[in-house]
């Protein structure tokens, strides 16, 4: 939106003093935030975070180089299953584990970029798709991850610190996660960057640009896969207990959809996406107990619907948000903030 | 300046959110017991969503009848839609925002392992998780109480009534690919090299698989002459059916979880008569004089379209030894005391089979393992149920 | 070499919903490049209804049938003109995001209705019964979803390369802008696409359900009917019908002598194979993006 003036300006990582402040403030705040909230509040902010890795890491291949992929999850499980397993079969420290595990993951997505390489649309999300399925049923069929029984994850030690609490994840996790959406906007910012939104726009184009298409294609799915293997490395803690079953369809769409509704092809989009359906996603459930409205909604139950399956309004929420917004603004709720940033921009005149 | 946003709603939400008050003991207050459960309401596993309402009606009795010891329960179910994930958020806003004494029953093995170290390491008390894992009780947990006969029992009794009293030489069985079906091939399997003899096949369904073809012409191809139904309701009902459509007839067997005969007979039109299955507790229909109350309670208090069937009435049988240890605590009631006197429950009887828990011992998993015994019915014409066998202990 | 035949015929068995369900979704894609994540809950709303309708209402299945045909009819066309239309950018994905939005709502509204409980749909045709020929043996209610399968193919592809409306639908999928501009109701067309397509899915979803009724029936089928349509092309009728056959097939045969525990993934594989080979799928000739 603002006017760059010259080549430093585009790379740099802030371009104002102001943002630089807002990143201060955003960091002071996170800094405080565990100690003024209440430990559930934490483990759902552990929660929201590693779901910002993902969206992430998804919006470097859906969003700037325009790759869908519905088998995120097979990458999550497969950094969740590899950190745990190297910790506590192999031994390893934690420090050694996530990111060979995250590399792991990296490597399948190079993989899987190959056949990628031909594939778009339909074609690509049945094949990524089938990706995630197959990558459980591995899982769950080789004895040394649990099989279908599921494995609980060791005690995470850090160097000096044993981290057991929502709390001392929080700063592990958030860390994690902040630096990640630095590197993202920093790629985003560099050569590779521009050569991933080039092979959105345009293929042939960018082809006869000379960057390498196939080159920039599976590089962005290995790194997808990288950010997303760290998510679920860090998710295993989180949850402490896992198992193949978790890593389903509706992970990988839902992983899809944090994207698409924050907007694609934009980092404030994808964390402000991945706040928002995790966030309903783990508070839907209480949507009976909203005052009045909850009652209301059980009135109706009781007169037209079932009051056994009331609780299936939180379906109904939660996909009237997705098709809301994307019906009435397609860059999802970055778009939001940009139109609103253009209505206000000249305000009060 | 793309920051602002989220910087200004996290320092709002920073404000807001202040820290827990904690009490003397968590949940309890003169008048009030809190209890808490969770449940699938929503996704796949929904209809065992039912247990939970169950417990809720249960509670609503004990409260009408004048409460545990002049306090009332006070009971919150959520929705956790069989994710871990969202069991961990829900138990802990519960736990940390209202404060919950005990928690009783959850269905589910993996929501249930996702919160049982933190119900554990912060003490409190869960009785009764509504899956007959081997999880629980390996290792023995000071504060964890099962209830459920372990499937891996059930799968032991069939096997000996099939080899015993039917003369079966061939018993395979198909089993939902987790840890449920896991359970029963292991009990099945040692069961049966008691005999001196082993599975014919062992046929793993996926939850998903909407066509079992395959998998019954494996069975075929085994002779097997006894099947055991280790799935869910509905591939139990699709295998037995693709079974007759292939004139492949072996005695099949199942576990609790299609025990409840109306419903099995209604939706397999009639193919489910024949089937035997373990029971853990008395059917819905009995005349006991217990059962009759629970049934007045169900009229009185459950919602009009609700099923009075084996799955609700779990969720009493799973909060029966868990009120009977409150009660037995009197008037100063403490986690401690409960847990002390949920030990010295003996041969308890509710609904269910007797629960006998044992002083916390960590060697002996059979200390935190209520009940051991089941018995076998068959399903009869218009899903009547017929009792073939006494209550069997099996450890 | 009993058990391969069988193994083929049960695969023939269970390709043909996967067959309709392909259709369902090819017939969309076909129109207006929209992936249908919707279609199995489509079809499920109008199962639900038929089920309301016969056993609450107490109306004969010979009303029932058709009367869940006109409504699913209804439906697709609802949808068509309340959200679709109403996406003011149809880009690939964000068309993705909105039908699964509308799966959740679907879903959530038969959900709601009707419970998680298990329902008994009241079908003419008792599923378990079967023709048996030598010792293969095949199920009447199987035998009647393949010819229904096969017939709505020919009906729909006749239909398609012979009337002047499958003429204008081929127009509105190549571009959309020139059909406008020849006089082609661009709009009336998708409505029409989308009806048509919703009642192949309640033909599925109608035949499925005297073997499985509750809210999830239709996910499993959905998806294999998503792996047949793009393993056929995406744009093919009798393509996604081939498809949809091969992956019942080389389910069965994979799931009786390979592994039955890979059965539900393997078709997956199978098409990244070919789609490797042939990115476009087996009866699409592959399309080339001009710059």
């Amino acid at each position: 939106m603002d006017r760059k003036r010259d080549y430093y300006e585009d790379v740099a990582l802030f371009s104002s003093g102001w943002e630089i402040f807002w990143f201060g403030a955003l960091l002071a705040g996170l800094a405080v935030f565990p100690f003024v909230a209440k430990n559930y509040y934490v483990y759902m902010a552990n929660y929201m975070a590693i779901h910002v890795l993902v969206a992430l890491g998804l919006n470097l291949l859906t969003g700037y180089t325009g790759q869908i992929s519905l088998g995120h999850a097979g990458f999550f499980a497969v950094g969740a299953y590899g950190t745990v397993t190297l910790m506590s079969a192999a031994g390893a420290p934690f420090l050694v584990a996530l990111p060979v595990s995250a590399a792991v993951a990296a490597l399948l997505g190079f993989l899987l970029g190959l056949p990628a390489l031909r594939l778009e649309g339909p074609y690509l999300s049945i094949a990524t798709l089938g990706f995630g399925i197959t990558v459980t049923k591995v899982i769950g069929k080789l004895e040394i991850f649990g099989g279908r029984q599921g494995m609980h994850a060791p005690d995470l030690v850090l160097g000096p610190w044993t981290l057991s609490t929502d709390r001392d994840l929080y700063f592990l996790i958030v860390t994690i996660t902040v630096l990640f959406a630095l590197a993202a906007r920093n790629i985003m910012k560099t050569r590779v960057g521009r050569a991933f939104r080039a092979v959105r726009e345009a293929e042939v184009a960018a082809g006869a640009m000379g960057v390498n298409v196939s080159q920039v294609k599976t590089v962005a799915f290995a790194l997808s896969a990288f950010y997303t293997g760290v998510g679920g490395g860090l998710f295993a803690f989180v949850l402490r207990f896992i198992e193949p079953e978790l890593f389903d369809l509706m992970m990988s769409i839902l992983f899809l959809a944090m994207v698409v509704v924050g907007g694609l092809g934009s980092i404030m989009g994808s964390i402000t996406g991945a706040i928002l359906i995790s966030w309903l996603n783990l508070t839907l459930r209480n949507i009976l107990e909203i005052p009045y409205f909850g009652d209301w909604l059980k009135e109706l139950s009781h007169s037209f619907f079932s009051i056994t399956g009331v609780s299936n309004i939180q379906f109904i929420v939660y996909g009237l948000i997705m098709v809301g917004i994307m019906v009435f603004e397609p860059l999802g709720i970055y778009g939001f903030w940009l139109r609103t940033k253009k209505y206000w921009k000249t305000w009060p005149f | 300046m793309k920051t602002k946003a989220l910087a200004l709603v996290l320092a709002l939400a920073a404000l807001m959110l202040f820290a827990p008050v904690l009490g003397a003991e968590e949940g309890l207050t003169d008048t009030e017991i809190h209890i808490g459960q969770w449940g699938p309401q929503t996704g796949p596993a929904a209809p065992w969503g039912a247990v939970a309402r169950g417990t809720g009606v249960y509670f609503d009795m004990i409260n009408a009848k004048g409460g545990i010891n002049g306090r009332k329960i006070v009971y919150h179910m959520f929705d956790d839609a069989y994710n871990p994930a969202k069991t961990k958020a829900g138990v802990k806003e519960l736990q940390e925002s209202v404060g919950i004494f005990a928690w009783v029953g959850g269905v589910g093995t993996a929501p249930g392992l996702a919160v049982e170290d933190y119900l554990m390491e912060r003490k409190v008390p869960w009785v009764g998780p509504a899956a007959g894992s081997m999880h629980w009780i390996t290792p023995p947990q000071k504060y964890l109480f099962a209830v459920y006969p372990l499937y891996f029992i059930e799968a032991k009794a069939l096997v000996r009534y099939a080899v015993r009293h039917m003369q079966k030489k061939k018993v395979a069985i198909i089993y939902q690919n987790d840890d449920y079906g896991k359970n029963g091939v292991e009990g099945a399997k040692e069961q049966l090299k008691v005999f001196g003899m082993d599975l014919v096949a062992e046929v793993p369904v996926e939850i998903t698989d909407s066509d079992l073809k395959p998998h019954v012409m494996q069975l075929r191809r085994s002779e097997a002459d006894c099947v055991l139904l280790w799935v869910s309701p509905k591939h139990a009902v699709m295998t037995v059916g693709t079974a007759k459509a292939m004139q492949f007839a072996p005695q099949f067997m199942s576990t609790s979880t299609c025990s409840d005969y109306t419903l099995m007979y209604k939706i397999s039109n009639g193919l489910w008569e024949g089937v035997i299955c373990t029971n853990f507790g008395e059917l819905p229909d009995s005349g006991s004089p217990l059962m009759l109350e629970y049934k007045e309670a169900f009229k009185k208090f459950a919602a009009k379209d609700e099923r009075w069937g084996t799955f609700f009435l779990a969720g009493f049988g799973f909060a029966e030894p868990l009120v009977a240890g409150l009660m037995s605590c009197g008037k100063d009631l403490t986690r401690e005391k409960l847990v002390a006197q949920m030990e010295k429950l003996k041969n308890f009887q509710g609904i269910m089979g007797k629960v006998t828990y044992k002083p916390f011992d960590v060697n002996d998993p059979n200390c935190r393992q209520g009940q051991h015994e089941v018995f076998l019915t068959q399903c009869g014409k218009d899903g009547a149920v017929i009792p073939i066998s006494g209550w069997m202990e099996i450890r | 070499m009993l058990d391969f035949i069988q193994s083929l015929v049960n695969g023939i068995a269970a390709g043909s919903a996967y067959a309709l369900m392909g259709l369902a979704l090819t017939l969309i894609y076909k129109t207006s490049e929209v992936v249908n994540f919707a279609q199995g809950e489509m079809a499920l709303v109008s199962v639900f209804m038929t089920y309301l309708v016969l056993d609450t209402y107490g109306f004969p299945f010979y009303l029932a049938f058709p009367a869940a045909l006109v409504f699913s009819f209804l439906l697709g066309m609802a949808m068509e003109f309340f959200v679709l239309r109403r996406a003011k950018n149809h880009t690939v994905l964000s068309m993705i995001i909105i039908t699964i939005g509308m799966e959740m709502i679907l879903l959530g509204f038969v959900s709601w209705k009707f419970g998680a409980d298990p329902k008994t749909m009241p079908f003419p045709l008792t599923p378990y019964d079967a023709f048996i020929v030598g010792n293969i043996f095949i199920t009447k209610l199987e035998t009647l979803t393949l010819f229904c399968a096969l017939f709505l193919m020919a009906a729909l592809f006749s239909f398609l390369r012979f009337s002047r409306f499958g003429l204008a639908m081929k127009a509105v999928q190549q571009n959309p802008t020139v059909a406008r501009l020849m006089g082609i109701r661009v709009k009336r067309v998708l409505l029409f696409t989308w009806g048509a397509s919703s009642l192949t899915g309640c033909v599925a979803g109608l035949l499925i359900s005297p073997i499985v009724m509750q809210p999830y029936m239709m996910w499993d089928p959905m998806l294999k009917g998503f792996s047949a349509a793009v393993l056929g092309g995406m744009t093919s009728l009798p393509g996604a019908v081939t498809g949809a056959y091969l992956v019942g097939v080389i389910e069965n045969i994979f799931g009786s002598y390979v592994s039955i525990e890979f059965k539900s993934v393997v078709a997956f594989a199978i098409i990244v194979l070919v789609l490797c080979i042939k990115p476009s799928g087996l009866f699409a000739r592959h399309h080339v993006k001009k710059v």
